[in-house]
């Protein structure tokens, strides 16, 4: 199986009380300051990649790898070393398609992934279900609906039926849902895909028991990872329509939290739930 | 508390590792350079994160499990605490220790700054786990540097990837310090190999069920061969024995496991009793092709064991450290001493009282210290295998300051480390001493630091008996140049003036205490030598260790003044502003006394060795 994971540098979420917004006119600042953030792959990516490999492998010792995997950021250059990151976990090609952060939104980036999905040629996409950073949830639905693929997203278990399809376990609003979803298609993903049992995949026997959580990655892998394949292509030749769909016209931080108040009574209590906050 | 056990209790400080190693001694000016050619900055990070991750996930959550279990024996047969063995295979697997291995046996080759830096991660996250492995590379070194062609080929690869075990046998219930009182025999059989027979005490890792065979590295003397460390021959010696022609681990070779310790620490490596040859069964093969190198050959290996001791004295006392930080900035206890009379003012952290700080402040200064000269000598290490064969003088000059700063590295650092986690038990109070919180186990664990790989006065007596002589002096001379150079350059400054003004104090005391222990060898005063040894010792480390800070200092002035204003570079600053603490701290509350000390050893006092034994206690 050839699958390709989209992959994002974000900004350590860890690090949101040092976000700062810059004031300009009107009180909303023209773009978020990231000088002396923190970054780091986008965890639900790593969760999509250790999917991947899972089903791209016989992960009984001695592993083999059965299949391809490529990640692809759409950014600048210092996405290199996340793809690097990803690389040295074991996937097996990096794409990189060149642009900031002021030329993308959402749209642009799910049309620059259809465009490397028609020249990769996957059976599957994978994607984290969101991004820690905007939490927009969008470039997976966006993406399968540009290629006409149909999609399962928040997938917690993926077992692979191997015969064209997968069958998959959703996390849904009122419960589980098991979804047979034939390929190609696109997948977004949870963290309890990267479980022990989150994915079932021969000829890995069933019985087979992961480690929890996104692999290490074996040191002679990491120093191996800057002979794969990174290939870096400009979204301008990828022909992609790059008119913004999206203006960002300011930002502005959200509202400071107000310092807590302590009650004296359980009647002031009722009263403030009443009529300050509107709760009850 | 027992479903806390298997709780990461680890922490490490990687801004200040990746200060020592990229800010102050600028590793990157050797990477991608002679046997380094593979490794660059980048990889450097990804290793170190990926190490740190491991130290953190896998190897921290068995600590506290590993020290309540211990090891047992059984049918002479020893077991391991709960989850060391798949965490052996993890290890391996992962390829952590063939980091710095030659690719020529499938190692990474890695510099020794970044192994180091590796290992602070892993030792201090399970200081006993991690004897396994590094007994096992230890010995693989040996065969490495000595051994023939044929026994490299038969040993190093499955010693290095972890498919056999090793150890190094020198104990002998009556050969501790004084290895050459060795009494294990070898005899030379018809077919070249050697029948070994005699008992090996304290074997580190001297049995486990991790592995399909373990190779002991012995040192034995050869039937007729001299009393001493002359005598003395170093030979494998397998568990089970191995096939000359496929390499394949058969039967038992008649090493049986007599007893394991039962110790203050580490409790979760095996320590061993062993008896090689009990039924006259047990062969081993001369390590090299000349009998009676034993000594010489395990001396070479010393250094890299002891740089590992000293870094196990690091990682323990930095999460310890560390720890009590933590906990000093949770824990409220009585008021700010500003409102001493007021029995209503608020509780405060205990971190905000004066006395836990200046106990915090203590351990910061102490381990980014030692933690400072240790990379300083991976560092000489480095640059010695870079400079060498195309700059001789270079090479020379590297080596020699390693040779200069191992015994300070091993000794300082195990005695600091010891030193550090019991502060850090006094700075939680009473739960310090409970098995609640890490610290006093880190006390317990360290305590070894400063008795295997020869005892500290033994590491004290090298650096006067040898290192300050060696190469005529010129080691000596260079370290006092060094740190000359820095005094010079740094005494005028504004903000570092004054300290380094204590610093040019220290290093005036050592260079005349080094002129006074001299004197002592050639009058024949033989007996103030290894009285003035460890103080010495300690006077010259503290000089090193404040220099290396208040270089760092420097950087960290330098480098504050070119930060981002605001809450962009809030976080460096903040780094820096400790680093320049530390090294203030350490100039004025530490370096002073190094002169005291000289003018202590200067007095000559011998009383501890003119007062006759029968009056310590009369009765
Ligand atoms: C947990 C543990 C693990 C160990 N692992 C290993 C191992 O893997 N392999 C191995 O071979 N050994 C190992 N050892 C042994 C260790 O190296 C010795 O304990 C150490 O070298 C000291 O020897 P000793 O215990 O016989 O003490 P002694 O040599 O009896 O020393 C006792 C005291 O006398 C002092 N002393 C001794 N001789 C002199 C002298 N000439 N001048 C001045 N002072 C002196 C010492 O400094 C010390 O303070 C281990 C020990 C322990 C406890």
């Amino acid at each position: 199986m050839k699958i390709l994971v989209p992959f994002k540098r974000v900004a350590d979420p860890e690090n949101a009380n040092k976000v700062k917004v810059p004031v300009g006119a009107n009180g909303l600042g023209p773009k978020i300051e990231t000088t002396g953030m923190e970054f780091k792959p986008n965890p639900f990516d790593e969760y999509a990649v250790e999917a991947a490999l899972r089903l791209t492998e016989n992960g009984t010792a001695p592993k083999a790898r059965l299949g391809e995997v490529t990640v692809v950021t759409v950014g600048g250059p210092e996405a290199d070393q996340t793809l690097r990151g990803a690389l040295a976990t074991g996937a097996d090609k990096a794409v990189r398609v060149e642009a900031t952060d002021e030329q993308l939104d959402g749209a642009i980036i799910a049309r620059a992934l259809a465009k490397v999905v028609a020249q990769v040629g996957p059976d599957l996409v994978l994607l984290g279900k969101q991004t820690v950073d905007t939490d927009s949830a969008q470039t997976g639905p966006m993406l399968a609906e540009l290629l006409g693929w149909p999609q399962v997203t928040f997938a917690v278990q993926i077992t692979n039926e191997g015969n064209g399809s997968l069958l998959v376990t959703r996390n849904g609003d009122g419960g589980v849902q098991k979804v047979r979803v034939k390929l190609p298609a696109v997948v977004t993903v949870e963290d309890r895909v990267s479980y022990s049992g989150g994915v079932t995949s021969p000829p890995t026997p069933a019985t087979h028991k992961y480690a929890d959580g996104v692999r290490f990655a074996p040191l002679p892998a990491i120093m191996q990872a800057k002979k794969k394949p990174l290939e870096v292509k400009k979204l301008a030749d990828l022909g992609v329509d790059t008119a913004l769909s999206v203006k960002y016209l300011g930002f502005e931080p959200p509202p400071a939290r107000k310092a807590g108040v302590k009650v004296k009574t359980v009647a002031e209590l009722v009263d403030k739930l009443k009529n300050e906050a509107k709760a009850i | 508390m027992s479903q806390d056990l298997a709780q990461n209790r680890y922490k490490a400080d990687l801004r200040d590792i990746r200060f020592l190693v990229f800010e102050q001694f600028k590793l990157q000016d050797v990477l991608g350079k002679g046997p380094y050619e593979a490794w660059g900055v980048e990889e450097f990070n990804m290793v170190m994160g990926e190490a740190h991750r491991f130290a953190v996930e896998v190897l921290g959550p068995l600590n506290a499990i590993g020290d309540r279990q211990g090891c047992r024996l059984e049918n002479g047969q020893v077991f391991a605490p709960a989850g060391f063995k798949e965490t052996w295979g993890k290890i391996y697997e992962g390829g952590w220790k063939t980091l710095g291995v030659k690719t020529e046996w499938d190692g990474q080759q890695a510099p020794l700054t970044l192994a180091v830096v590796v290992e602070e991660f892993m030792s201090g996250a399970n200081t006993a786990f991690m004897m396994y492995p590094g007994l096992a590379h230890g010995a693989a070194e040996v065969i490495e540097t000595f051994g023939t062609h044929a026994q490299k080929e038969r040993y190093l690869r499955k010693m290095y990837h972890g498919t056999w075990g090793g150890t190094m046998c020198l104990t002998e219930p009556q050969a501790g310090s004084d290895v050459g009182a060795a009494r294990t025999v070898a005899k030379k059989r018809p077919d070249g190999l050697y029948d070994i027979k005699g008992t090996k005490l304290f074997i580190s890792g001297g049995d486990h069920d991790f592995a399909e065979n373990i190779v002991h590295l012995v040192l034995a003397r050869v039937e007729g061969a001299p009393a001493g460390t002359k005598g003395l021959s170093l030979f494998t010696v397998p568990k089970r024995r191995i096939d000359m022609a496929t390499g394949a681990s058969g039967e038992l070779n008649d090493v049986t496991v007599a007893g394991i310790e039962h110790k203050m620490g580490i409790n979760g490596s095996s320590t061993c009793l062993l008896n090689f040859g009990e039924n006259d069964g047990c062969v081993g093969e001369l390590v090299g092709d000349a009998e009676n190198h034993g000594m010489p050959q395990m001396f070479k290996m010393m250094n890299g064991a002891r740089i590992g001791v000293g870094l196990q004295g690091l990682a323990v006392a930095s999460t310890a450290y560390l720890n009590a930080l933590e906990y000093a900035k949770e824990r409220r206890q009585g008021p700010s001493i500003r409102f001493w009379k007021d029995a209503t003012a608020p509780r405060v952290a205990i971190a905000e009282h004066a006395d836990v700080r200046r106990m915090l402040l203590d351990m910061k200064s102490r381990v980014e210290g030692i933690r400072a000269l240790i990379i300083k000598l991976a560092r000489h290490q480095d640059g010695y295998l870079v400079a060498k064969g195309n700059d001789e003088a270079a090479a020379t000059y590297h080596l020699g300051q390693v040779d200069l700063l191992v015994p300070l590295v091993k000794a300082y650092g195990s005695d600091q480390s010891f030193r550090i986690c019991e502060t850090a038990i006094q700075t939680y109070g009473g739960v310090g001493y409970t098995k609640d919180y890490p610290v006093e186990q880190y006390c317990r664990d360290s305590k070894i630091f400063s008795i295997y790989e020869g005892t500290n006065h033994i590491q004290a007596m090298d650096l006067v008996g040898r290192k300050l002589g060696q190469n005529g002096g010129a080691n000596l001379q260079s370290f006092l140049g060094d740190v000359q150079k820095f005094i010079s350059e740094n005494d005028a400054h504004p903000v570092l003036g004054p300290w380094v003004k204590e610093l040019a104090v220290a290093h005036e005391a050592i260079g005349g205490t080094a002129m006074r222990l001299l004197g002592w060898f050639q009058m024949g005063q033989m007996s103030m030598v290894p009285l003035a040894a460890n103080r010495f010792l300690e006077m010259m480390s503290e000089t090193a260790i404040g220099w290396l800070l208040l270089e760092g200092a420097r950087i960290a002035i330098d480098t504050q003044a070119k930060l981002p204003e605001g809450d962009a570079g809030a976080k460096d600053r903040a780094y820096y502003e400790g680093k320049k603490a530390a090294a203030k701290y350490f100039a004025l509350n530490v370096l002073p006394a190094v002169k005291l000390k000289a003018e202590i050893l200067a007095r000559e006092d011998t009383s501890p060795v003119d007062l006759p034994l029968e009056s310590f206690v009369s009765e």
